[in-house]
């Protein structure tokens, strides 16, 4: 009979492959703020962005939601997650800020420096 | 092949090198070269990644590396050291302990990802710890960062008694406001023998400009859920209930798709993970009252009643929903408990003060550069919230006070920055911990006009059971009025100090016993102020509108915007010369103070 924690444990196993199977690890991993505060600064509409970009054929993203970092002032944020790279964190992004993000960022690999937060 | 291999070989591992300022100083780069070079030699490099990461926050000990699957940190690393480290751990799964920092713990977790290190640097984040790094509406990212093993460990191997001595061991203590031990509450209810028992999540943030519930039920709603079902089986309840108010729909929304998905996986209802224990939690929406998150106001709201507190004892402990042992924890508090069980007693009493452990959730707010939702140890001084955390006040401003406890709380002036925060500290400084709200108060804001807006707001949502509070904060109200609107008469100071401690001394409950100690305690730092408003009619941060006059000085160029904005005609004067203002006509709008644009008008 096994024991809660060993079935936790394979619930996690499964988990984290399921996670895995979506692109967590090979691919740029999107992360857009969507708590209520972050909602009310826009973030829906920069979600919306990244989410057509996909439909449109933007491949190689894990794209996902999150909830409140705490950044009131800055958001909404975006933040963009690679393996071997620094993760970056954007600020105050709008449509457009996100659009450039899609094109200079995820398709060609340049960071825009001037809306990182740090 | 020995064993060790056998699983070193069949792992696929992923270490992260901290790509800091500090850990790049320290030669950080340079370990991964070397990394590399050691991963090829062992033949090891087809089945590890080398990431890297922003600021992990532990600078002091940088370079940092962490090695995954198993999150083990490795600190003061050195190129020596990396042989070390890919043959023992990489190749024979031994983790080097003498290069090892820290265990798998689960609080500060976030740090991987973040590297914003002049907001994160000083916090620590044990209930915030998934909130902004997961989904929250995904189950399977909380069970990938150790959800619900919390849950499945006090179920495998601990009692209930030992799970409330493990609660009453760390030192955790109510995070609502008032700060009872929790373990303690715990256990008057596992003492009961009435049944059912129940355990209720307390989600009627109502203090204004607060959001720390909000923000972590929206950021990992998952939390609340497992520290609830871990409270249920430690008091011997199998039922909870969020009470959460009607005006957070995006977190009533996440929360009840915790508590389905937690369902689906057998993590609630019949026997949860296979063992004889079962529990279910359902919701129940606030109608906005604010005194519905006092303890007894809020049961009785369940219970389909009027929600108005009673006295006390009994407490719900003992006897609580439909007369029954209840359980009633903060947001906050159930956060805590998983990293309790996880962590341990021992761990989290070594985080914060003597009498106050753990870390606190605070909403910044007001006239600081970061605002925002943070969560620091217990201890931290104002000063550091505020200056380094927060990044100090805006606009080459003055700091004036600090408003801590929202309506309940006090405003603290710049002698008391120093004070460490925890429930004592506050209290003898003359505030509270209260729920978390801080709000940082510059030169620009009058503080007898503060004080009249939290006591305005409690005055609202006094219930009107009780005389004092129902009476007190309205007579109070008129007085703070009629200073704001310079009508303020000798004795009207010792008035309020009078009427104040009369209400706090004979209300009901928390908040008629609170609502006096914004005005309390702006007397005490401020008293000045009151003295300026009622004795010279000034305002000295000129927001009172009634003690403030507006006039044009020389710098006029005689453009003649403010004569077109001014809606009752009180500005006069020809074109390129000074114009000035009729004292009799003007309203005091501040549309000419607004419109000018040589600063030309001033407040006086």
């Amino acid at each position: 009979m096994p024991t809660p924690l060993d079935l936790i444990k394979k619930k996690r196993a499964e988990a984290v492959s399921r996670i895995i199977g979506k692109g967590y690890l090979s691919t740029k991993r999107v992360y857009v703020g969507m708590a209520t505060c972050e909602i009310a600064a826009g973030s829906k509409d920069v979600m919306e962005v990244f989410q057509k970009a996909i439909s449109r054929g933007l491949t190689d993203i894990y794209l996902s939601q999150k909830g409140c970092a705490g950044r009131c002032n800055l958001e909404p944020t975006v933040e963009v997650i690679e393996a071997g790279k620094t993760p970056v964190k954007y600020g105050k992004v709008d449509k457009d800020r996100a659009m450039q993000i899609i094109e200079r960022h995820l398709k060609n690999g340049q960071v825009i420096q001037e809306w990182v937060i740090d | 092949m020995t064993k060790e291999r056998e699983l070193a070989v069949a792992t696929t591992y992923r270490i992260i090198v901290c790509d800091g300022t500090t850990c790049i100083n320290r030669g950080s780069r340079n370990l991964i070269s070397r990394l590399r070079e050691q991963l090829e030699r062992h033949g090891l490099a087809d089945r590890s990644t080398i990431s890297l990461s922003g600021c992990l926050g532990m600078c002091d000990k940088g370079p940092i590396l962490v090695v995954n699957p198993g999150y083990t940190i490795y600190g003061n690393v050195t190129e020596a050291d990396i042989p070390e480290i890919v043959e023992e751990h990489l190749l024979h799964n031994r983790p080097v302990a003498r290069l090892a920092i820290q265990e798998d713990h689960l609080y500060n977790r976030f740090f991987r990802v973040f590297g914003d290190a002049k907001f994160f640097g000083k916090q620590m984040r044990i209930t915030l710890r998934n909130c902004g790094i997961i989904d929250p509406e995904n189950i399977d990212n909380y069970l990938s960062l150790r959800g619900y093993e919390a849950l499945a460990r006090v179920l495998t191997d601990m009692t209930p008694e030992s799970v409330v001595a493990e609660v009453e061991a760390s030192g955790l203590r109510g995070r609502g406001g008032a700060g009872f031990p929790t373990g303690m509450k715990w256990k008057f209810t596992a003492a009961q023998k009435a049944t059912p028992k129940y355990v209720i999540c307390n989600a009627d943030e109502g203090d204004p400009g607060a959001f720390m519930d909000r923000s972590a039920i929206e950021g990992d709603p998952h939390t609340v859920v497992e520290g609830m079902a871990i409270g249920g089986y430690a008091v011997g309840a199998s039922k909870g209930i969020v009470y959460i108010r009607a005006e957070y729909p995006l977190a009533i929304k996440r929360i009840t798709k915790a508590i389905e998905d937690a369902r689906a996986h057998g993590l609630l209802g019949e026997n949860i993970l296979g063992s004889s224990f079962s529990f279910d939690i359902e919701i129940r929406l606030g109608a906005g009252a604010f005194v519905c998150g006092e303890e007894t106001a809020l049961i009785h709201s369940i219970e389909g009643t009027r929600g108005m507190p009673r006295p006390r004892p009994p407490y719900p402990s003992v006897q609580g929903l439909f007369g029954l042992p209840t359980v009633i924890n903060n947001v906050e508090t159930w956060a805590n408990i998983p990293v309790i069980i996880l962590d341990g007693a021992k761990w989290f009493q070594t985080v914060g003060t003597e009498t106050s452990k753990g870390t606190k959730v605070f909403a910044l707010a007001g006239k600081v550069v970061n605002t925002g939702l943070i969560e620091v140890p217990m201890g931290t001084s104002l000063r550091e919230i505020i200056y380094d955390v927060g990044g100090g006040i805006p606009g080459g401003k003055k700091f004036k006070a600090v408003q801590t406890g929202g309506p309940s709380g006090g405003c603290l002036p710049e002698q008391y920055l120093d004070t460490p925060i925890d429930y004592e500290s506050l209290a003898k400084a003359g505030s509270i911990m209260g729920s978390g709200g801080m709000i940082v108060i510059d030169e620009d804001s009058c503080m007898v006009d503060i004080a009249k807006f939290f006591l305005e707001f409690t005055q609202n949502e006094s219930c009107g059971k009780c005389t004092p509070c129902r009476e007190g904060t309205k007579r109070m109200l008129e007085i703070l009025t009629r200073i704001t609107e310079g009508k303020g008469r000798a004795g009207d100071i010792e008035k309020l100090e009078r009427l104040g401690n009369m209400i706090k001394k004979a209300s009901l409950c928390g908040l008629g016993q609170s609502a006096p100690n914004p005005v309390l305690s702006t007397i005490k730092n401020f008293r000045e102020e009151y003295e300026e408003h009622i004795h010279q009619g000034r305002c000295r941060a000129r927001v009172c509108t009634n003690l403030v006059t507006y006039q044009i000085t020389e710098k006029c160029v005689g453009c003649g915007a403010c004569r077109k904005v001014c809606p009752v005609v009180a500005i006069s004067g020809t074109a390129k010369k000074q114009h000035v203002i009729d004292q009799d006509k003007c309203v005091k709008c501040g549309m000419c103070f607004n419109t000018c644009k040589f600063d030309a008008i001033v407040k006086v």
